[in-house]
């Protein structure tokens, strides 16, 4: 998606940086309308996952007497089989996928960038263990690995598949950000600051870390999107528990249970956690779009 | 040259320590495995409406193929028998595993390589169309298009086209790989009921991993027309051909190596392919053999898609080698 | 086409039978037949109109790498088609053995049960024109003891097993039960036998394998050592691929791809005549959406019972030529307790969760045309209950929804509610955590339904699922689930109805032909209920006893025991009974006419059931 070679931020001041930063963030979007709508969209996830399940009492109303009703104002996405409404089964069931996600992508980030930065910046043996490890976890391939997994482990919580998930995906940030480490050290400044005596925590923190930042931000925006997919996908398959509130557990119902395939009726309730996760989708790559151009000038001027 | 060799060695090393990294894990979770096949066995007898009596008949000898000894000597034994390619049998149907992903592999991998050329030719003309449209909105839709179709899960994809082509206007099958009343071999009726039940996986594969091409054929692109070449071709005023050609060759050429780990990507992705449309892959085979605790069938299956992400990832990187003399010349050094 | 309907009973069956009065929905007039086991067999008059395609659903796993041997675990034989037993028994719902005739044609029942003899169809002839003879049959016999199951089990002391078998001419052979430790489902265990070839299968036993047989029958080493022997024959046997598959029903396996079978009709087959189709699709399936596709789409001309929702039946029903039809399946779901946990223990909490459960609701949202609730808990399906129960079946609680009993109930096992909430004696919120398993969605769905329910009475209630049902087994035979679906009155036998309460799930398991009971806890036992519990009017019984001597009863004993039982199990509630399984079939009548007798619609043990129907004659070309 990017090269990162606008390493510009080691030679342009912090201050001047922020006061430009913010508002070529602007610019950015306003070129771009459909950028404001992937902002607006991200942000409405945020509130859906965090305060939406809260605006709901326990237990959810229902009426047994409609189940699986047409889509009409008062329901958006129809009911469900005990007549409780679909979109907030929808809202409720996005905390565990967005916290799931969002856990995921903070263990990759942290584990990718750490290991990157430290085979980078220390070479040697280091390194080469590091990136066999790194190797591996690249390789091994994750979704045959979880469902395998899933035989043992029920994953529970959204803590244990954010956190597995996570160990799953590092790999590939590590390599980019070892790469980049190694192209900087190559233009000196490891070296000049080296030879001003900084301390190495001073080198990595304040003069490696922040051109690779907003890498590793997007990294981090779509490894998103791979949660997201893994742990929606393993409930679609059933071979995690199909009970509890999310998405995944909504399709897996939907296709195998419900027969939404069969029956037009009931696509509604199948289309629901698609159109979320679509939406989500779509949401995500154009926050990402976006910070690629504020974070890439080259880009721009093109 | 010897550097090729000496690095193919290497990552035939590393390979087969995977593979034996990637068994013992797979061993140690069978260990722990909760859940006994025969049991789940006889009570989805009952579950059909067999009599106790008849469920018990038909599982009766089931109990004595369970694995005996320890892990330890299973785990011994399972090594040996590997080593002479040989994956046993499977617990529940006692058919030899070896067999059993050879059938499977089968109609896992012509629609996936299938799907994959398809998806590769469309996303090298459209990406290289957003390469040198890159300042338009269309180029700029393009792209966008490909962020958002790789981002896509397959899943996604795959349950839309079942819902519009299956659900809402049924005119394709949603299971299966082919008629049984058609002769197998090489006749018309046959092939085309393969080509039926094959489409809507081929056209998931397809479109699912076409978001990719596109942005890796672009910035291919667009890193070849920095190129000085192309802006002296263009100052001397060549033909627009040549230089067409000069881009498409040196732009072409990296994606070859993307295009080995796409297909690794999608064995896994075949998974929910081919569980939304019942398809008898490799995916549908480990989800069922989990499903029935037939944990030979699961190391096999499982083993053999890591063999296969493994070897992709060797031929991608072998493949870089050859074309990127820098890389060759780092590792004749070495 | 008009098909007389084929009796053969057993006089002591009979007996019963008479004793209890008639089957509700049954239309088949099954009079029983007092020339004791004699078939009266009048053939179709004339020839069906032969032809076409019949395409059904096989509930077996689908395995194109497996070989036709009905003994390999999934291999591609199929019962009723390419692979036949002696007979295809009923499921009466009171006479588990009544039989439609298979491979034989006749068989006699000695009146003490003591001996069967059965006659094999005498135009029966396997698929390469080799005649079905007795040596056949004893070649499979000898097959069903490495396979130690039905009659053919050589553990000394396992009851109801063949002592003796001998052939009496080319087509008759004679099976002696073991006087030891006789059942009255003995005949079962024979006639559900599958019948292979000798000429293909003989070869496959070791030399000598009637004196291994002989040895094998002695409680001593030399007998130990005989029966490991004839399990190794059966793993072998297990493990053969015949070159083809030779047939001696209506078809032979033709071929086979992962997701169907092809099998065409094999012309020797004894009653060729009557069989319509010239080929039958076998379909595969890994989950029911998929039969419902296949049902929508009008492809099948007949699928056996699956769990379909409401509308998607409608949806299939809208199909031109579409047909469902409902009839009695002898099986029941329960909500079983583990009573090692508090307060599960309390018979009072059992009780008014009984009251609070609006099984109604519950069956209406999750399973209305694959269950009807059931009336009241008496462990056995309702459509059976006043046969087997009689006078008691009225006096039975109904616990019929009642949220106000419910609270009395509560209250008598010392619960108090605030706030909304019941809280048990020690202050802290009464729960019950419902225990379903993935993939069986009519569990789940009632599970989560039966969860809304009880939150919204004030009991504090979640659905945990298994992630699968091999979990599911273990766990809740480990004791880890306090409350689960557990299937229960698996009828007809009358101990199949009630060892799934008062058997090893209850901790009275048998040994060597000895009923032993286990501790809560211990071997098996994770219902944990008392081992004996007092009874209005009857005193002290031991039910795992009561259930066991149900093998070997008097029918007058067996009545005087269901109806025991059926008390116990009303009063003591080892298992709230949620609902009673219906036995939902669909057919498309466009191609074919399927129309099988009523029992014929339940004929167990076989992977697709349209098999046995077409050889009897029940399935005719339309129009």
């Amino acid at each position: 998606m990017s090269d990162v070679a606008a390493m510009t931020g080691a030679t342009v001041t912090r201050a001047t940086l922020r006061r430009n930063f913010w508002g070529s963030v602007w610019r950015v979007l306003l070129r771009k309308p459909s950028r404001l709508l992937g902002v607006v969209l991200m942000l409405g996830f945020a509130f859906m996952g965090s305060i939406g399940p809260m605006l709901y009492d326990r237990p959810l109303p229902r009426d047994p007497s409609v189940q699986f009703a047409s889509p009409s104002l008062r329901h958006p996405f129809g009911t469900d089989f005990q007549g409780t409404d679909v979109f907030s089964l929808l809202v409720i069931g996005s905390r565990y996928v967005l916290l799931t996600a969002l856990i995921t992508a903070v263990v990759s980030v942290l584990l990718g960038t750490a290991v990157g930065l430290v085979a980078g910046f220390r070479r040697g043996a280091l390194d080469a263990v590091l990136m066999r490890i790194t190797d591996v976890n690249l390789t091994i391939p994750g979704l045959p690995l979880l469902l395998v997994l899933s035989t043992v482990w029920e994953f529970s919580g959204a803590w244990e598949m954010g956190l597995v998930l996570g160990l799953l995906g590092w790999g590939g940030l590590a390599r980019a950000v070892r790469s980049q480490t190694l192209s900087l050290r190559e233009r000196g400044f490891v070296e000049a600051a080296r030879g001003l005596g900084l301390p190495n925590r001073h080198i990595v923190g304040r003069e490696l870390l922040p051109p690779i930042a907003p890498y590793i931000a997007m990294n981090a925006l779509m490894s998103l999107i791979v949660a997201v997919y893994a742990q929606v996908g393993l409930f679609f398959l059933g071979v995690m528990p199909v009970i509890g509130e999310n998405w995944g557990v909504m399709l897996n119902r939907a296709v195998f249970d419900f027969g939404a395939m069969t029956t037009p009726a009931r696509l509604p309730y199948m289309l629901a956690p698609l159109l979320a996760i679509l939406l989500l989708t779509i949401a995500i790559v154009l926050v990402v779009d976006a910070m690629d151009e504020v974070f890439n000038p080259r880009l721009r001027v093109e | 040259m010897k550097g090729i060799a000496r690095r193919l060695a290497g990552h035939l090393a590393r390979g087969l320590v995977m593979i034996w990294v990637v068994l013992t894990f797979t061993f140690v979770i069978v260990s722990i495995m909760p859940g006994d096949p025969v049991q789940a066995e006889y009570e989805l007898l009952l579950q059909q409406g067999h009599s106790p009596q008849q469920a018990e008949a038909q599982t009766a000898m089931l109990h004595r193929f369970r694995p005996t000894g320890s892990v330890l000597e299973q785990y011994l034994e399972y090594m040996g028998s590997l080593l002479r390619l040989d994956l046993g049998q499977s617990v529940v149907t006692r058919v030899d595993v070896s067999t059993i992903l050879g059938e499977a592999t089968r109609w896992t991998v012509i629609p996936v390589l299938i799907g994959t050329v398809l998806s590769f030719v469309l996303g090298v003309l459209i990406g290289v169309y957003a390469a040198i449209k890159r300042s338009g909105k269309l180029g700029d839709a393009l792209t966008l298009s490909g962020s958002l179709l790789r981002g896509l899960p397959d899943f996604v994809v795959a349950l839309i086209l079942a819902a519009i082509f299956a659900t809402l206007w049924p005119v394709l099958p949603r299971s299966g790989a082919v008629n049984i009343l058609y002769e197998p071999g090489f006749n018309l009726d046959y092939i085309l009921s393969l080509g039926q039940h094959a489409i809507l996986p081929i056209a998931t594969y397809a479109i699912s991993s076409y978001g990719g091409w596109i942005l890796a054929m672009k910035s291919s692109v667009v890193t070849v027309l920095g190129d000085d070449f192309i802006l002296a071709a263009e100052l001397r005023g060549m033909k627009r051909s040549v230089i067409f050609r000069y881009i498409a060759r040196n732009a072409i050429l990296p994606l070859f190596t993307i295009f080995a780990l796409s297909i690794a990507a999608l064995f896994s992705g075949a998974i929910f392919v081919e569980r939304i449309f019942n398809y008898p892959g490799l995916g549908m085979l480990l989800i069922n053999s989990i499903g029935r605790r037939d944990i030979t069938v699961m190391t096999g299956a499982f083993l053999l898609i890591t063999a296969a992400v493994i070897v992709a990832n060797i031929v991608a990187d072998m493949f870089y080698t050859v074309i990127d003399p820098r890389v060759r010349r780092a590792g004749d050094a070495a | 086409m008009k098909v007389t309907r084929l009796t053969a009973s057993l006089a002591a069956v009979a007996l019963v039978l008479a004793a209890c009065g008639g089957d509700g929905d049954d239309d088949s007039p099954t009079t029983p037949d007092d020339e004791n086991g004699a078939v009266d067999e009048t053939p179709a008059e004339g020839e069906v109109q032969r032809g076409g395609v019949y395409t059904t659903i096989a509930a077996t796993q689908l395995d194109a790498t497996a070989p036709p041997n009905p003994f390999f675990p999934q291999g591609n034989s199929y019962l009723g088609y390419n692979s036949m037993r002696l007979g295809w028994v009923k499921n009466h719902p009171t006479n588990p053995s009544e039989f439609y005739p298979g491979l034989a044609s006749e068989w006699d029942v000695a009146p003490d049960n003591s001996t069967l003899t059965v006659t094999i169809h005498p135009d029966a002839t396997w698929s390469d024109g080799t005649p079905v003879t007795a040596e056949d049959v004893v070649v499979s016999s000898d097959i069903a003891y490495t396979r130690g199951a039905g009659a053919f089990i050589l553990s000394p002391g396992a009851a109801g097993t063949a002592s003796d078998v001998e052939v009496i001419d080319d087509k008759t052979v004679q099976f002696t039960q073991d006087p030891e430790n006789p059942t009255s489902t003995f005949i079962n265990g024979i006639m559900d036998m599958v019948i292979v070839p000798a000429h293909v299968y003989a070869d496959q036993l070791p030399d000598d394998f009637a004196q291994t047989l002989e040895a094998a029958r002695n409680d001593d080493d030399a007998g130990e050592a005989a029966r490991e022997t004839v399990s190794e024959a059966g793993e072998a046997l297990a493990s053969f691929a015949p070159e083809e598959d030779v047939s001696a029903g209506p078809y032979v396996l033709e071929r086979i791809n992962p997701s169907e079978a092809l099998l065409v009709r094999n012309e020797h087959f004894h009653h060729d005549h009557l069989v319509a189709p010239d080929q039958v699709i076998l379909r595969n399936y890994t989950g029911n959406e998929q039969i419902w596709d296949y049902l929508r789409a009008g492809e099948l001309d007949f699928a056996q019972f699956t769990a379909v929702p409401p509308d998607v039946v409608q949806q299939i029903e809208q199909v031109p030529g579409n047909e469902v039809s409902r009839t009695y399946s002898p099986v029941v779901a329960g909500l079983a307790f583990n009573q090692s946990y508090k307060p599960f223990d309390d018979v009072h909490v059992r009780r008014a969760l009984a009251f609070a459960i609006d099984r109604e609701q519950t069956v209406s949202i999750a399973t209305p045309d694959g269950g009807t609730p059931a009336i009241t808990t008496s462990g056995m399906h309702q459509e059976v209950l006043d046969a087997w129960a009689g006078e008691v079946a009225g006096e039975l609680e109904p616990y019929a929804h009642d949220l106000d009993r419910a609270a009395e109930e509560l209250e008598a096992a010392g619960m108090t509610q605030e706030n909304g909430r019941w809280m048990l004696p020690s202050g802290e919120p009464f729960e019950v955590p419902i225990q379903v398993v993935t993939g069986f969605s009519d569990w789940i769905t009632a599970g989560e339904n039966i969860a809304t329910q009880l939150n919204e009475f004030g009991i504090q209630s979640e659905i945990l699922t298994a992630p699968d049902f091999t979990v599911y087994q273990e766990d809740m035979a480990n004791g880890e689930y306090p409350v689960g679906f557990w299937l229960i009155g698996l009828g007809p036998s009358p101990y199949n109805i009630f060892q799934r309460l008062y058997g090893q799930s209850n901790g009275w398991q048998v040994l060597q032909g000895n009923l032993s009971y286990s501790p809560p806890g211990e071997d098996g036992n994770w219902k944990g209920g008392p081992e004996t519990v007092e009874v209005d009017g009857i005193g002290t019984v031991n039910p795992g006893e009561l259930a066991h001597e149900l093998n070997t009863a008097s029918p007058e004993r067996v009545d005087e025991i269901m109806s025991i039982l059926a008390q116990v199990t009303n009063e003591t509630l080892p298992a709230i009974q949620m609902w009673d399984y219906i036995n939902t079939q669909f057919s498309n009548n466009n191609r074919f006419i399927t129309d099988p007798p009523d029992d014929a619609r339940r004929i167990t043990g076989v992977a697709a059931l349209a098999g046995v129907w077409i050889q009897q004659g029940w399935v005719s070309a339309a129009g």
